[in-house]
C-alpha cells in the first residue's frame, strides 16, 4: 500500500477520533473506550509490524505490554520516579527484554519463536505472582493499586480529567504510528519483506537478517512498553490478570479484524474490536465465548481483515 | 551399615516423587507423541490442543454423571476415544483445511486454534461451572512392598498410557493407514502422486492426536481434577516436550516427556509448584540455544 493512501487512512481515523470529545466529552463511558482504542492500537500496530511484515511469529506482545506496565508502576511507586521518566525508562528497559527474548527466538524457525515467546508470556504470570515478583514489588497476586497518573509540569492526566488525558493519548498514537509508518516504507521494511519472501535470497543480496529482525523486537517492544506504561498510570492499577488468555485474544482479533500486514488495518481492527469488546460486555461470562467464536469465524471469513475490503483486487490476484 | 529413620523417610519421598514423575511423564508422552506426529505430517501448529485435554476429560465426566461406569473405565474409553476422534476430523475439515491453500496459513491456523481455546475454555467454564470437576479413581487401593506404597492408580495411569504409545507405534509402522501418514510426512507430494488421499490423511492425523490427548486427559483428570482453564498450562507443556524432543522426532518426544516430568516432579518437591513452569521455560531456553532443533530432531 502507497505510503498516501496508509496516511490518508490514519489521518481520517485520528482525525475522527480527535473530533469526538467535542461531541461526548462529558460521557466518562466513551471517553474511556476512546483512550482504550488509542492505546491498544499501537499495541496492535506493533504485532502487526513484528508478525505480519518482519513475518516473525512473536507471541510476546501481551508480556511485553505488561512488562511495560509493571516496570513502570514500580518505579514510580517504590522509587518514587517522577511518571513520565518512569514511563521512559520502562520503555528502555521493555526494549531490553525484547532484545534479549530476541536473541534466542532469531536461530529458531518459525513455530518454536511462537512457543518461546508465549512461553515468556506463561512464565510471567508465576513470576509475578510468586516470591521473585513479590520482592521486585509486583505485589503478588494482588497486583499494584496505588500507580500515580501522569504529571507534566504539574497538571495531571488522570481518570479525573478525561478529555486532556485523551488529548495525550492521542499525541502519542500518532507519533507511535508515524514511526511505524516510516518504518515500514523505509529501507528497514523493504528489508523486512525481502526476508519474509525469501530469507536466503535477501541474505545473499547482502540484507543482514540477525541486525533487522534484531532491531524490530527492540523497536515493537519499546513502543508495546511505553504504551503499557501510560496504561498503568492512566487506570491506576495493574494485576497478573492482564496475561490471561482473554486479553491475548482479543488483541488478535484487532490484528486479524485488521488484517495480518496490511499496517493502518491493525489500527482500525483495535478501534472496531474495542468498542465491539465493550458492546458486548452485557454478556458477562459469555462474553470470552464470543471473542473466542470471533477469532475463528473471522480468520476463515476474512483473510486480509477490514483492508480486504480496499484491495480486494489486489488479493485475489495472489489467492489465485 | 545402619541407616538412620531420616535417611530413610528421605528415600522414601524421594521414590515418591520419581513415581509421580513417571505417571506424568507416561501421559505427558501420550499427549507429546499426537502433537509431534500432527506437526511433523501437517505442519499444524494446534494452540487448542490442552482444550482436547479437557474435552475428553469432561467427556468422561457426562458420562460417569449421567449414565453412569457401566463396566468400569473401559467403557468410557470406548466411548470417548472415538468421540474425540470424531471430534478432531470434524474440526480439521471444517477449520484447519481451508486455511491450507492460504499464503501465511501456518500463522492463521495457530491464531484459529488460539481463538478455539479461548472459546472451549469459556465454554466450559460457563457450561460446566468455574469449580473443578473430580472423576473416580480409575482403580482404587494400594499395593505395598515393605515400608513403600504404589497406588494402583498411578500403576494404572502409567501402563495405559504405554500401552497406548506401544499401539499408536504399532498402527504407524504396520498398518496401511499409518504407513500412509508417514509418507505424508516425508513428502506430502510424492504421496499424492502414489495416490494417498492426502488431505484425508492430514484430517485423520489430526484426528488421532486429538484422541490421544482427550485420553491423556482421562487419564490425568482422575489424578488430579478437571478444571475449564488448565488447558493452557497442558498446551504449553505438550509443546514444551515437543519443541525439547525435536518437533516431529517420536523417540524425542518420549524422551523429553519423562525428562520433563521429572523435572517438573523434583522442582515441584524442592522449590514448590508454581516454579514448575519456570524450569520447563529455563531447560526449554537452553536446549534450544545450544540444539535449535531440539533433543533428536533432524536439522
Amino acid at each position: 500500500m502507497s505510503m498516501k493512501r496508509m496516511l490518508t487512512i490514519m489521518t481520517v481515523a485520528y482525525g475522527a477520533m480527535a473530533l469526538m470529545p467535542l461531541f461526548v466529552g462529558d460521557i466518562r463511558f466513551i471517553m474511556h473506550i476512546l483512550i482504550m482504542c488509542l492505546i491498544w492500537a499501537v499495541v496492535a500496530s506493533c504485532w502487526d509490524v513484528i508478525m505480519g511484515f518482519a513475518g516473525i511469529f512473536s507471541f510476546g506482545q501481551v508480556a511485553f505490554f505488561v512488562i511495560g506496565a509493571y516496570a513502570s508502576a514500580i518505579l514510580a511507586v517504590n522509587f518514587g520516579v517522577p511518571s513520565v521518566l518512569a514511563i521512559v525508562l520502562a520503555g528502555l528497559l521493555t526494549a531490553g527484554m525484547g532484545v534479549l527474548v530476541g536473541l534466542p527466538c532469531l536461530k529458531l524457525a518459525g513455530p518454536y519463536v511462537a512457543l518461546v515467546t508465549f512461553g515468556v508470556h506463561m512464565t510471567l504470570m508465576p513470576l509475578l505472582r510468586g516470591d521473585i515478583g513479590k520482592a521486585i514489588g509486583s505485589g503478588g497476586s494482588v497486583g499494584i493499586l496505588t500507580i500515580p497518573p501522569v504529571n507534566i509540569f504539574g497538571f495531571t492526566f488522570s481518570s479525573a480529567n478525561l478529555v486532556p488525558t485523551f488529548y495525550l493519548a492521542l499525541v502519542m498514537t500518532v507519533a507511535c504510528s508515524l514511526i511505524i509508518v516510516v518504518v515500514i516504507k523505509s529501507y528497514w521494511g523493504t528489508a523486512f519483506l525481502a526476508l519474509k519472501d525469501s530469507e536466503d535470497f535477501a541474505v545473499s543480496l547482502g540484507v543482514s537478517a540477525f541486525k533487522y529482525k534484531l532491531m524490530v523486537f527492540a523497536l515493537t517492544s519499546f513502543l508495546t512498553g511505553i504504551v503499557g506504561a501510560f496504561y498503568g498510570h492512566y487506570i491506576g492499577m495493574i494485576s497478573t490478570r492482564m496475561l490471561e488468555l482473554d486479553l491475548f485474544c482479543t488483541l488478535m482479533v484487532m490484528l486479524v479484524m485488521g488484517g495480518i500486514g496490511h499496517y493502518p488495518g491493525a489500527i482500525l481492527g483495535a478501534i472496531i474490536t474495542v468498542t465491539a469488546n465493550e458492546l458486548l460486555s452485557p454478556l458477562g461470562s459469555y462474553r470470552a465465548v464470543t471473542m473466542g467464536a470471533l477469532v475463528v469465524i473471522l480468520v476463515l471469513a476474512l483473510p486480509n481483515g477490514v483492508m480486504g475490503f480496499w484491495n480486494k483486487p489486489e488479493s485475489a490476484v495472489q489467492e489465485g | 551399615m545402619a541407616i538412620s529413620e531420616d535417611t530413610l523417610f528421605l528415600i522414601y519421598e524421594i521414590i515418591d516423587v520419581i513415581i509421580s514423575g513417571l505417571t506424568n511423564g507416561s501421559v505427558y508422552a501420550l499427549m507429546a507423541v499426537g502433537l509431534t506426529l500432527v506437526y511433523g505430517v501437517t505442519k499444524a501448529f494446534n494452540f487448542a490442543y490442552g482444550s482436547f485435554f479437557n474435552l475428553g476429560g469432561y467427556f468422561a465426566w457426562i458420562l460417569i454423571n449421567f449414565v453412569g461406569l457401566v463396566g468400569g473405565y473401559f467403557s468410557i474409553f470406548l466411548a470417548v476415544i472415538p468421540l474425540m476422534f470424531v471430534v478432531g476430523y470434524g474440526l480439521e475439515k471444517t477449520m484447519v483445511a481451508p486455511l491450507r491453500k492460504r499464503d501465511e496459513w501456518e500463522m492463521k491456523v495457530m491464531m484459529l486454534t488460539l481463538g478455539l481455546a479461548l472459546f472451549m475454555d469459556n465454554l466450559y467454564a460457563v457450561v460446566f461451572g468455574g469449580r473443578v470437576k473430580s472423576l473416580p479413581p480409575i482403580l482404587e487401593g494400594t499395593l505395598e512392598i515393605g515400608n513403600l506404597i504404589f497406588s494402583y492408580q498411578d500403576i494404572m495411569i502409567f501402563f495405559l498410557s504405554i500401552t497406548g504409545i506401544l499401539l499408536f507405534g504399532w498402527m504407524l509402522n504396520n498398518t496401511r493407514i499409518g504407513m500412509a501418514v508417514q509418507a505424508v510426512a516425508q513428502n506430502p507430494q510424492g504421496a499424492k502422486i502414489v495416490g494417498i488421499p492426502k488431505n484425508r490423511i492430514f484430517a485423520a492425523t489430526f484426528a488421532i492426536s486429538t484422541a490421544m490427548v482427550g485420553f491423556g486427559g482421562i487419564l490425568l483428570s482422575q489424578k488430579y481434577f478437571i478444571s475449564p482453564m488448565s488447558g493452557g498450562a497442558i498446551m504449553i507443556k505438550s509443546w514444551v516436550i515437543t519443541a525439547f524432543g525435536g518437533m516431529g522426532s517420536i523417540r524425542g518426544g518420549l524422551v523429553a516427556a519423562f525428562i520433563i516430568g521429572m523435572l517438573e516432579a523434583f522442582v515441584g518437591w524442592t522449590f514448590g509448584m508454581s516454579y514448575g513452569m519456570i524450569a520447563l521455560f529455563v531447560l526449554l531456553l537452553t536446549t534450544l540455544a545450544i540444539r535449535p532443533q531440539g533433543l533428536m530432531g533432524r536439522g
